[in-house]
């Protein structure tokens, strides 16, 4: 279909819905200074960032397997995956704490690898094969909590928690990890010959075949580095709360979702990328934040927060259809 | 002529799979064919069939294609919010059911609205579309019921729930109804014809000089208008409404929808098929429920049953081609 | 004189640097079933679209008997009488005869649609106009090739308001059996007085059914015969190809050529668009297929690249088995394509010049695997130059690059790579005469360094100028191989299309 309209949209206009992103982000930031300004506090504000951190690691997963063309609904479930293996081989099984955390980021690789199977073994599309995973780890959760309880464990061992509550040189250790990850999400996915052809991927599957470019190969690992990555971010979550709290990672998904969008959106190639990312991250984490010091009841705040969240979304695609 | 048979073959293998899990139900489940249980299973049915109705006409106006076709996925959540809105003035604030009922309708339609708008406008996947938009009418809804369960006596929701016509329960009439006048709309008119026309192929309706984008509008209207229906049964079904209502009944919809294509003749989404899909579902769940089965794992094969149907259409439409 | 259906005058309509018609013209009478033929960009299509109202002509009129048609727009076009019969299908698998024929034109009363009605409707127009038995209640999916077309044509025709009718390549996809079938309702509806236009390739079809015939070649109407008998096929090719060759081609240089074939297909088929085929490619050689859309050339080609599995047969690597699941692993042994559709498989048109140049190189390029921005532009630069791609910068996207250009960027992104075996399919469409000359004397070059190259295109004197030898397919199978030295571009037009009575 040749849309004769995207030429016409060059230019001041396309140049103001670049950025109309950016003026929306800046309002908002004005926004919630003004009606309270403890909002600007340093305190606040490393509030906001030390409270992204999951959210950041679950977005770059989320990056690489939209950059690739696909979508991953099952990032929750990677999470909660992780998550429920450490705890469990800590607690149950009194594995230390540094196995156990490989044993949570193997849990959360299932996940991705039964997509990986879906996607590329049945040709079953990423939306839905993720979706069934999504129905499928959501069940087995509930299963094996015997009806979605959480499985807490106080004696967590220090190590562990200080992954998420520690610091180094006065930085929250789970940004730290958070940052650690971007670091090597940027420098895989935006400047390694593997991010160029994972792009290439998700511009034009069919010519990055023809060009010789492994695109199943590709595109199974990246399910399978996104759900592990999403573990790593559900092995902080449990030790933030000293607790496995099953389906925990639900609420992440759509912020996971329209982070990357707005990424892609303030792109100039409208393409998916890391430090778009962290912007919409950032963003969904001030809105949050913002909304949180208004002091709304959580009733209020949650349908603030998915109208926002429709709004920047309608945004950020309606920008994106470009590249 | 192997790959027809192959082809048939699973097209019909979820059919076959349902009928293998019902019959060891019946071997497993005392009492489970009688007339009781066949009424206690239409009447839990009845909420999933008529959101199922709406996703029907979704997916037959934007192809049976789950990724660029039509999928909704939030009018589950906008029954939610239609309910919520109808108990909180009718319980909370005492006004008569009508006007409840119309403002949820009001709700209802500015959720089509927008969904037709992020869709057909913004050029929003449908899928990305509908999920962004039930996280936030689910977030409203929390608002209209604070996030608590508000309970409804209104005399004519009680009727639905425990009233007959003519011997036979009232909701199950009265959907049935729903059903032949949705059924009479979506095959029997021109209209219904053009809309399966754009659904079966856009280039073609084009060449036909069918307004593919109106109808494609359209249908997203109607689908939230569909759960704007649901919501009495809905909250006679439940003597009110408790938050949380939608989760199990998207993933029936899904589920009743997409296995009513195996069940269709021509093997694609159709109101009957997803009103016999609602139908099984509704009779696996009290059927392993009155066998003692965890409600979980009752999730779990859902939920695999989701993905074993999709995956065999990804199959299946590869061995056509 | 009869008065004409149709009478489309002195149509011209230009693109960037091509003149697609020029002051083209053309006749139908009622009754009547015009052949219209003419190589790929002689116009055909694009007179067609003029009158589809798809393209807007600069200058030229149309009259529908005898009045002029003010503004060509399909809406115009379709009350006018003048309806389509498309190469695509564009009917719904799942649909009905009946709901496929009345599509967009249902009839309704007061209890909605009248299905029995346009059932009985539907049948008794197949029957009687087109003489087909074909029931209302069956499934287009379960319907054979000719059948749909039929049904395609009712669609078109069942208003009763059709006076002129354009077929555009109608039998591609169909057998001898099914042509006549198709031919029987053709025949039907000519008695009807319709006046009918027939584009199409296949000369022997051209022969046998139509009236007369115009031929097109460089944007107009070049020659018209108003007596074809099935013999006329000769005639049309002259016509068709007119007597110009140029100076295109690069004369042919030192070659060796290797004893042993590098790449071989061993009575290869796919099971669907080719069957018992067997080629072999030789270093230093320049193989060519021709054929016309539907003769399995692409399959082949695709088969060779592991786009398309094989079902029969098998494939040599340097002799020795081997089979390939994806391009990637062609890739790997020094297999590369130059697809025909440039714009969706070849290049990805969002990213720079730079980028697709080194996309299948990235090893080269990287330190570490990082990429080196500067190793990526000195490659591509180098590339750039030696192709003469315009414009120079590296950084210019895709997109904005000529069809020319383009091609030689997707060729600069395989000399990057140390491949051997060049798959080049429609290596030169849509790309301007500078280019490729330029093409051309590249092919030359890379087979005198002792590559392999096959070249499948639809383009005669193309396969005449650069291979040789050449390998004939139709309708799925090698039909012939001649060599390329001396040959007539007639000869090999001929062989192609079948004018000389070669069965399909």
């Amino acid at each position: 279909m040749t849309s004769t309209n995207t030429t016409a949209r060059t230019g001041m206009l396309d140049t103001f819905l670049r950025y109309g992103f950016l003026i929306v982000f800046a309002g908002f930031f004005a926004l919630f200074t003004v009606v309270n300004p403890i909002f600007v506090t340093p305190g606040n504000i490393l509030n906001i960032v030390e409270g992204s951190a999951v959210l950041l690691i679950l977005a770059l997963g989320m990056t690489l397997v939209v950059s690739m063309g696909g979508i991953d609904l099952s990032v929750g479930i990677a999470l909660d995956f992780g998550a429920a293996f450490a705890v469990v081989a800590m607690k149950n099984y009194g594995i230390d704490w540094s196995t156990a955390v490989l044993i949570g980021i193997a849990g959360g690789t299932l996940v991705g690898g039964l997509n990986a199977i879906l996607v590329v073994g049945l040709n079953v599309s990423p939306f839905l094969a993720t979706l069934g995973t999504f129905f499928i780890g959501s069940s087995v959760q509930r299963i094996f909590t015997n009806g979605g309880g959480p499985i807490s464990y106080r004696k967590m061992p220090e190590e562990f928690r200080n992954l998420a509550l520690g610091d180094v040189f006065g930085i929250p250790s789970e940004v730290i990890i958070a940052l650690v990850l971007l670091a090597i999400y940027f420098v895989v996915l935006q400047r390694s010959i593997f991010g160029r052809r994972a792009h290439a991927i998700g511009m034009q599957t069919s010519a990055a075949l023809v060009a010789g470019i492994k695109v199943k190969l590709y595109v199974a690992l990246g399910f399978v580095l996104a759900s592990g990555t999403c573990a790593i971010g559900g092995i902080i979550a449990a030790a933030n709360m000293r607790m496995f709290t099953p389906l925990a990672g639900f609420s992440y998904l759509m912020d996971a979702i329209a982070a990357v969008f707005i990424g892609a959106a303030i792109n100039a190639r409208g393409r998916p990328n890391v430090m778009g990312t962290v912007v919409g991250v950032l963003f969904l984490a001030m809105v949050t934040n913002g909304l949180n010091l208004m002091g709304l009841d959580f009733n209020t705040k949650d349908a603030l927060s998915g109208l926002i969240l429709v709004g920047a979304l309608a945004l950020a695609v309606s920008q994106q259809k470009r590249g | 002529m192997r790959s027809l048979t192959l082809t048939r073959l699973v097209g019909i293998a979820p059919l076959l799979i349902f009928v293998a899990m019902l019959a060891y139900i019946g071997f497993n489940a005392p009492n489970f064919f009688t007339v009781t249980t066949a009424d206690l299973v239409l009447k839990q049915s009845i909420p999933v069939v008529v959101v199922s109705l709406g996703l029907a006409i979704v997916v037959m106006a934007g192809g049976d294609d789950i990724v660029a076709g039509g999928i909704d996925l939030s009018i589950p959540s906008t029954a939610a919010l239609a309910a919520s809105i109808t108990a909180l003035l009718v319980t909370n604030m005492n006004q008569p059911l009508i006007v409840g009922l119309l403002a949820a309708l009001a709700a209802a339609l500015a959720i089509g609205l927008v969904n037709a708008l992020l869709v057909t406008r913004i050029n929003m996947t449908p899928l990305l579309a509908t999920l962004a938009s039930s996280v936030a009418i689910v977030g409203i809804a929390s608002v209209v019921t604070s996030s608590r369960r508000i309970n409804v006596t209104d005399p004519a929701i009680v009727f639905i729930r425990d009233g007959c016509i003519l011997g036979i329960s009232a909701d199950v009439v009265l959907v049935a109804i729903l059903v032949f006048v949705a059924f009479h709309l979506i095959h029997r008119t021109r209209w219904g014809m053009n809309m399966q026309a754009v659904g079966g192929s856009r280039d073609a309706a084009e060449i036909s000089g069918i307004p593919v984008k109106r109808f494609l509008f359209s249908s997203f209207v109607l689908a939230a208008l569909a759960g704007w229906l649901a919501a009495p049964f809905v909250l006679a079904r439940g003597s009110g409404v408790s938050p949380g209502v939608e989760e199990n009944l998207l993933i029936e919809m899904v589920l009743a929808t997409f296995l009513g294509a195996a069940f269709s003749p021509r093997r694609v989404v159709t109101l009957w098929g997803a009103v016999l899909g609602a139908i099984l579902v509704a009779a696996v769940s009290i059927g392993f429920k009155s066998m003692g089965v965890n409600v979980f794992w009752t999730g779990l094969i859902k939920g695999s049953l989701i993905l074993i149907v999709v995956a065999l259409a990804a199959v299946s439409s590869r061995t056509r081609t | 004189m009869t008065h004409a259906a149709l009478v489309m005058k002195d149509i011209s309509k230009a693109f960037p640097g091509i003149q697609a018609l020029d002051k083209a013209s053309l006749e139908v009478r009622p009754g009547e079933i015009h052949g219209m033929v003419g190589e790929n960009g002689a116009g055909k299509s694009s007179i067609i679209k003029v009158l589809a109202g798809i393209y807007r002509a600069e200058s030229g009129t149309i009259f529908v008997m005898g009045k002029p048609i003010e503004n060509i727009t399909p809406e115009a076009v379709h009350a006018f009488g003048i309806r389509f019969i498309h190469q695509e299908l564009h009917l719904v698998p799942h649909f009905t005869v009946t709901e496929s024929v009345f599509m967009g034109q249902e009839t309704s009363g007061p209890f909605g649609l009248r299905s029995r009605d346009m059932r009985r409707r539907a049948e008794s127009f197949l029957k009687e106009t087109l003489n087909a038995s074909i029931s209302g209640g069956a499934l287009i999916r379960d319907l054979g090739p000719a059948e749909r077309k039929l049904v395609q044509i009712a669609r078109a025709l069942i208003d009763g308001q059709a006076r002129i009718v354009v077929f555009d390549e109608p039998t591609a996809p169909l057998s001898s059996d099914e042509i006549a079938q198709l031919f029987q309702a053709i025949r039907a509806l000519k008695a009807r007085g319709i006046a009918m236009l027939y584009v199409s390739h296949y000369l022997k079809e051209i022969t046998e059914i139509c009236d007369r015939v115009t031929v097109f070649r460089n944007g107009r109407d070049v020659a018209r015969f108003e007596q074809i008998t099935p013999q006329s096929g000769g005639e049309l090719v002259s016509a068709m190809v007119g007597r110009e060759l140029g100076e295109l081609y690069p004369p042919r240089g030192e070659r060796t050529v290797s004893d042993a074939p590098v790449l071989a297909l061993r009575d290869a088929g796919d099971g669907a668009l080719f069957e018992g085929v067997s080629l072999e490619l030789r270093a230093g050689e320049i193989v060519g297929i021709a054929g016309l859309v539907g003769s399995g050339r692409s399959a082949v080609v695709d088969t060779l690249y592991g786009l398309r599995k094989l079902h029969a047969g098998g494939m040599e690597l340097d002799g020795k088995p081997v089979r390939f699941r994806s391009p990637a692993e062609a890739v790997a042994k020094g297999i590369v394509l130059v697809p025909r559709d440039r714009r969706n498989d070849g290049l990805v048109l969002s990213m720079s010049s730079a980028e697709n140049i080194n996309i299948a190189s990235l090893d080269e390029i990287a330190r570490f695997w990082l990429e080196s921005r500067k190793r990526a532009h000195i490659r591509a630069e180098r590339q750039i130059a030696d192709l003469d791609i315009r414009p120079v910068d590296p950084d210019v996207i895709a997109r904005n690059l000529s069809g020319g250009n383009q091609q030689k960027l997707v060729l600069g992104r395989w000399l990057a790579t140390d491949a051997r075996v060049f798959l080049l399919d429609e290596p030169t469409v849509g790309v301007d005469v500078g280019a490729r000359v330029e093409i051309y004397a590249l092919i030359e070059r890379l087979v005198e360094q002792g590559a392999a190259v096959l070249i499948s295109s639809s383009d005669p004197a193309e396969l005449i100028g650069t291979c040789d030898r050449i390998l004939v397919m139709m309708r799925g199978r090698i039909a012939c191989e001649v060599d390329a030295g001396g040959l007539a571009v007639d000869e090999l037009v001929a062989l192609t299309t079948g004018a000389n009575g070669e069965a399909a």
